[in-house]
């Protein structure tokens, strides 16, 4: 491995910059060093200006994804030896406004989110605490989609939220899923209209590039998929 | 687009697998020498069957690339007229192809 990085850092201050540019810098590497640290190095040595949003560093909370070699990634969990380039080039997660630098705005990532009513509501003929086999099919299923942490990065890869802003995008639509499928939810028919619509699971055209993006390793299309089946099974009057 | 439709187009695709499969092997590989005769096409239509095969084949061909474009424009717009005068123009051009597609079967008969 080389002693330091060419990084090709995208930049852009509302204020000052009529329009986006690059900046070229070279960073010095050491030995396990992840995207997060080039950045901090350039903010702490080279650029103090320089805007970027990170959290945890450990891949939990969600909120270092950025644009890295024309693939987006946690910046936090991007080794930079896993790249294989000395070469590299940093920008903002696309598909979301860019705020300044290598920070969007988060708001319509979110608004989606909240379109689909994110968060439990518990049926009333039920007495809790309901049994959930720990090796059922669906338990194991909604488990393993509940890892999603809202990073982005799906969103960022998925080329319909590219084209058409009014899409649901794969975070929202996986979210909707995980609570669809869950048999104590009691508005499970109510979230399943609003992503049975053109701009819902719809949209969605299975090229996975949301599933192949993803830092936990998720498959939303999956999720979708499983969505489009059930809004069939409404149809016919199986799911009610 | 709706749940309908998409079944629609996961059925004809399946349709379609095996309809064209058929199609090709009666066209190209059934006849002995492996040429194709005016003569076997003219006796293979004249038959209820292949006209059947062969409708349902233009049928679902067409319903499921007419809704492919369908689904590549709806990615680029969200104007409700718009998607009107596509679906009613791409609903025209489906069953304008269909009537000739099943005319130029029929009259083999």
């Amino acid at each position: 491995m080389s002693d330091h990085l060419n990084i090709r850092l995208f930049r852009f201050n509302p204020e000052i910059d009529v329009e986006p540019r690059f900046e070229e810098l070279q960073v010095p590497t050491f030995e396990n060093m992840a995207i997060l640290d080039v950045v901090m190095h350039i903010q702490n040595y080279l650029d103090r200006s320089l805007s970027f949003r990170f959290s945890c560093r450990v891949g939990m909370c969600g909120s270092c994804a950025l644009y890295v070699n024309g693939r987006p990634r946690l910046a936090c969990r991007t080794q930079v030896s896993a790249l294989k380039t000395q070469n590299i080039t940093i920008m903002p997660l696309p598909n979301l406004p860019i705020i300044r630098d290598l920070v969007v705005d988060m708001e319509p990532f979110f608004e989606k989110w909240k379109k689909i009513k994110p968060y439990y509501v518990s049926r009333k003929d039920i007495v809790d605490p309901v049994v959930v086999h720990p090796d059922s099919n669906e338990r194991e299923f909604i488990d393993e989609m509940l890892d999603c942490i809202a990073c982005g990065c799906c969103y960022g890869a998925c080329s319909m939220a590219a084209t058409n802003e009014e899409f649901l995008g794969p975070p929202a639509l996986n979210r909707a899923y995980t609570l669809i499928a869950d048999k104590r939810d009691a508005i499970r028919v109510e979230r399943l209209k609003v992503v049975d619509k053109s701009y819902g699971v719809w949209r969605c055209h299975t090229q996975f590039n949301c599933s192949e993006v993803c830092p936990k390793n998720i498959v939303p299309t999956r999720s979708i998929q499983n969505l489009k089946k059930r809004c069939v099974l409404k149809k016919i009057g199986v799911f009610k | 687009m709706n749940a309908w439709a998409w079944l629609l187009q996961r059925v004809s695709a399946v349709v379609l697998l095996i309809a064209l499969g058929l199609h090709i092997w009666f066209l190209h590989f059934s006849s002995g020498d492996g040429v194709l005769h005016f003569g076997d096409i003219v006796k293979r239509l004249d038959t209820g069957v292949f006209i059947t095969l062969d409708i349902l084949l233009l049928i679902c061909g067409l319903y499921h690339a007419l809704y492919g474009l369908y689904s590549i424009f709806l990615d680029f717009t969200s104007g409700s007229k718009e998607r009107i005068v596509v679906l009613t123009l791409l609903v025209m051009v489906g069953i304008g192809f269909s009537g000739f597609g099943v005319y130029g079967l029929l009259w083999f008969r």
